[in-house]
């Protein structure tokens, strides 16, 4: 999602309405937003534990297990 | 046949995310591991009450909020008062640049009420839209607004930042004024 030579004509994100109260924007430019980002990404940029995918895999088995028609 | 592999694949993309909110509801990535934990079962037992084709992500972070404040209900609130061993053991890796910055962060973020805490993840992090936010934590989308709008002063006096988030020529003549060192 690289922008950056698109910078005449259209801009392709819309602008939230700062101009009549910008309190809420918490955009890239804003120090709270940037700051909010990496802290949160400090945390979602780590690989998926082991344990939930075996935690998936448990569910998936039981699952199929359970819903598994009896034969014969 | 019993269930959709595309379902496990798109819980497996959505963790991440959901270790982020989860980390910042509770406070300890022990907890939010939990969290998300209690999250995937839930979710994965009623997979067939997701209408496929909405939000997926939406759906779960309902599913993990509702799960965090249900034990919160149960627990009390005993996480209140371990603030700053909260912000311990979510400062990350030392080793990691900007890590005091994160941690100053985290502890501000502990400040907040927790209904302005997740109002602010969910726009300023997540990337829900307001109205998404609004029906995740069931409420108005004005109400979020001014959560977070409440929530980015707090930050903002907190953290020492001055004129944060006005754009325009507002923000460049705080920012000029707010540019000379107190001391």
């Amino acid at each position: 999602m690289e922008d950056r030579d698109n910078r005449e004509g259209a801009q392709p994100q819309p602008q939230p309405d700062t101009a009549s109260g910008g309190s809420t924007d918490l955009g890239s430019s804003s120090a709270i937003g940037k700051r909010l980002k990496a802290y949160y990404d400090d945390v979602a940029s780590e690989p998926v534990p082991d344990r939930f995918l075996s935690l998936l895999d448990a569910l998936d088995a039981a699952e199929s297990a359970s819903k598994t028609p009896r034969q014969g | 046949m019993a269930q959709e592999p595309d379902f496990r694949r798109e819980l497996i993309a959505i963790i991440p995310n959901l270790r982020a909110f989860a980390a910042s509801l509770a406070g300890s990535f022990d907890r939010a591991d939990d969290l998300v934990q209690e999250t995937l079962v839930k979710a994965w037992d009623k997979q067939h009450t997701f209408q496929p084709g909405t939000n997926l992500k939406a759906w779960l972070f309902t599913i993990l909020r509702n799960e965090f404040y249900t034990q919160m209900r149960k627990k009390g609130r005993e996480v209140q008062d371990v603030d700053g061993i909260h912000a311990m053991q979510l400062a990350g890796h030392p080793e990691q640049q900007g890590h005091l910055d994160l941690q100053d962060f985290r502890k501000a973020l502990d400040q907040l009420p927790d209904d302005q805490r997740e109002a602010l993840i969910l726009i300023g992090a997540s990337g829900f839209s307001y109205e998404e936010a609004a029906e995740i934590c069931k409420c108005a989308v004005g109400t979020i607004k001014s959560r977070v709008s409440r929530a980015r002063t707090r930050m903002s006096d907190l953290l020492g930042i001055e004129g944060d988030g006005e754009f325009g020529p507002d923000s460049i003549s705080s920012q000029i004024i707010g540019v000379a060192p107190a001391a």
